[in-house]
């Protein structure tokens, strides 16, 4: 399982790739921290699934999963934010992501998430 | 490393809690407003007292009526929250919520009020509990001013350093704009920097 980690910062990442290798600790996790570095490592790694923050510089989560979406209309993409207005859901699940979920993500929101995707 | 012992782990690990917090807020004010609020990515700074001047300088034009909000809380982790709203952002904010074309200035004050509690309760509630810790709020005050009066002398003479976490509130449709600043002195940065210290020992643990 190939899984790629999306947040400008290091250890937002850090715990949820923690959080990740709790349940799936063979899983290759690659990690970007911004939304461009993520559509670039997208088109050449195609990871099965992407966690996706939505605010960071350069290029936000938003138009980050437009890219992605637009490369492989099944990409497997979860959103991880602290915004949880229900119109930014409604948004990224209209743009193509397969769910949302708030931040911080602890391993029983991972478990749920995992169970979800097709991988 | 940076000023009192502050790392870029430390930094980060605030900036990410900090935008949890206002995860929850903007949540809560777009519930309020029946609108949508852009994110803004928070900034962190440690400064002197003469820097926080010059840093909110940057934020707020000098010339900007505004209506600022302060309020203190207190505990392991304590400060200053403070909010500053434009009068113009202010008084979209008394139309928005008293659906009035022209809102009285009452009308205005009690809307700043009630939009800055429920941003400073949802965020420092917030903010502490990723903490593992709890505060207490005083009682807020809020006045009019211009931009180059926000920090009095009052506000500075007995401190030395001071942590300035910063974000942004943005309702662009409604035009209804604010920024928050969360101010901790001098003992309370090494307070601030053990709990942030316990929380990154639970992701390296």
């Amino acid at each position: 399982m190939k899984i790629l980690v999306v947040d400008d910062s290091k250890l937002a990442r850090m715990f949820l790739i923690k959080t990740l290798r709790e349940l799936e600790p063979s899983a290759k996790v690659l990690e970007a921290e911004n939304g461009l570095e993520a559509v670039e490592l997208f088109k050449v790694e195609k990871p099965d699934a992407v966690f996706l923050d939505l605010t960071m510089p350069v290029m936000d989560g938003y138009e980050a999963l437009n890219e992605i979406i637009k490369m492989d209309t099944k990409a497997q993409v979860v959103i991880v934010s602290a915004d949880i207005q229900a119109q930014a859901q409604s948004t990224v699940l209209a743009s193509g992501a397969k769910m949302m979920v708030p931040k911080p993500i602890n391993s029983e929101k991972m478990l749920s998430v995992l169970q979800q995707l097709s991988i | 490393m940076h000023q009192n012992g502050f790392t870029d782990d430390h930094l980060d690990m605030l900036r990410e809690l900090m935008n949890i917090a206002m995860g929850n807020a903007t949540a809560s004010i777009a519930d309020l407003l029946e609108a949508f609020g852009k994110m803004h990515i928070p900034q962190i700074m440690i400064s002197d007292m003469e820097g926080l001047d010059g840093y909110i300088q940057q934020s707020i034009p000098k010339d900007q009526r505004n209506y600022v909000t302060k309020q203190l809380f207190g505990g392991e982790f304590s400060g200053e929250f403070l909010f500053v709203i434009s009068e113009e952002s202010a008084i979209h904010l008394g139309h928005h919520l008293y659906d009035v074309d022209q809102p009285s200035d009452g009308d205005i004050l009690d809307a700043v009020i009630e939009l800055t509690n429920i941003l400073s309760a949802t965020m420092i509630s917030r903010l502490t509990e990723e903490l593992h810790t709890k505060v207490q709020f005083f009682v807020p005050s809020t006045e009019v001013v211009d931009g180059n009066a926000l920090i009095s002398q009052e506000d500075i003479i007995n401190y030395h350093r001071i942590i300035i976490i910063s974000t942004q509130m943005e309702f662009q449709h409604q035009n209804i704009n604010g920024q928050i600043f969360i101010l901790t002195k001098d003992g309370m940065i090494g307070s601030l920097k053990d709990l942030i210290d316990r929380k990154l020992e639970e992701l390296y643990a």
